[in-house]
């Protein structure tokens, strides 16, 4: 009796849940593309950062929200490094470039009208550039609360194996 | 004892708070499966490729749940499965403070990363877990449209 009335419960979640996500605009495909934790490795955190800074997030992570495709990824590195090899989709906000005045109005104006909950992700090459936590922090300061950084960078996206996009031909010497 | 838990009154209380607690949980779940998804992976214990299937099919579970504690159809059914529930989420939000895991759990929507709100997850499950169980214990069959 009890058995029945399980059963009938999630048939009928599944079939409610399986039918809605095939009509619903927050479709999410049913078999999951999540990678493994890789021996609980967490995320790197620069010797520079410090209490209050914007959260910092592991490779499983970036790849996670990169997978979901509603996060912002934010290249922080020269114009050129950034053409020569990036995570696919990012944008290139390149910290050492910015202007010293309006400096609010050109990262709103880079970000596209993002709102201040929108999710985005600052990276930078790997361990050795701070660019990223730099930009985050100024992200910050700037209201934008969904702010992370992915510290491990365009380096270490490469050596798992991950999708990078090159945006022109001649990067030999990059 | 026996009578405490067996009364009508405080037993129909009890259908209505949880089962209003899991149906009220389960809409944004169900409207946002990537978040909820997402909520899942952060638990680090289901194999990766389950994860979107449960987030699918979880928040179903826990709305019919809902419905039907306060309906009364499927009664036991639904008290069993939700008395599950409440331990798999009680054992998932200890094993993953224990292991350090910041964490949002996800309960009612998947937002910030915090150990504080996994704390307060925990004490909440708790909680329901212990109205869940006056359920599962209980005779009363009152107010009910089914038998149970």
């Amino acid at each position: 009796m009890i058995f029945r009335q399980i059963l009938v419960i999630v048939g009928l979640s599944v079939i409610l849940g399986l039918g809605l996500n095939t009509v619903s605009p927050n479709k999410i495909d049913v078999i999951g593309k999540y990678r493994s934790l890789s021996a609980g490795n967490g995320p790197i955190v620069p010797p520079s950062a410090s209490e209050g800074d914007p959260p910092f997030i592991a490779i499983d992570l970036a790849e996670l929200e990169y997978s979901q495709g509603t996060t912002l990824f934010i290249d922080t590195r020269d114009p050129e490094e950034f053409e020569c090899g990036t995570i696919p989709g990012s944008i290139n906000i390149p910290f050492d470039y910015l202007p010293e005045e309006n400096l609010e109005q050109y990262i709103d104006s880079a970000l596209g009208g993002a709102t201040l909950d929108q999710a985005m992700i600052a990276f930078c090459s790997g361990e050795e550039c701070d660019l990223s936590l730099h930009l985050a922090r100024n992200l910050q300061a700037m209201g934008y609360t969904n702010a992370s950084i992915f510290f491990g960078g365009s380096r270490e996206w490469e050596k798992f194996g991950l999708d990078i996009e090159k945006r022109r031909a001649d990067c030999a010497d990059l | 004892m026996r009578r405490f838990i067996d009364n009508d009154y405080l037993t129909v209380l009890l259908r209505l708070a949880v089962g209003i607690t899991f149906m009220y949980a389960s809409v944004y779940k169900i409207i946002e499966p990537a978040s909820f998804a997402k909520s899942i992976w952060y638990y680090h214990m289901v194999p990766g490729s389950l994860i979107n299937l449960i987030a699918l099919v979880l928040p179903w579970v826990e709305l019919l749940c809902g419905l039907f504690l306060i309906a009364g159809i499927n009664y036991r059914g639904s008290v069993v499965l939700v008395n599950l529930m409440m331990i798999v989420f009680v054992i998932a939000l200890t094993t993953t403070i224990a292991r350090g895991i910041s964490i949002d759990c996800g309960c009612f929507k998947a937002a910030v990363v915090s150990s504080e709100a996994a704390w307060d997850s925990l004490y909440f499950d708790v909680v329901l877990l212990v109205l869940a169980a006056q359920l599962f214990f209980s005779r009363s069959s009152r107010w009910m449209l089914a038998r149970r």
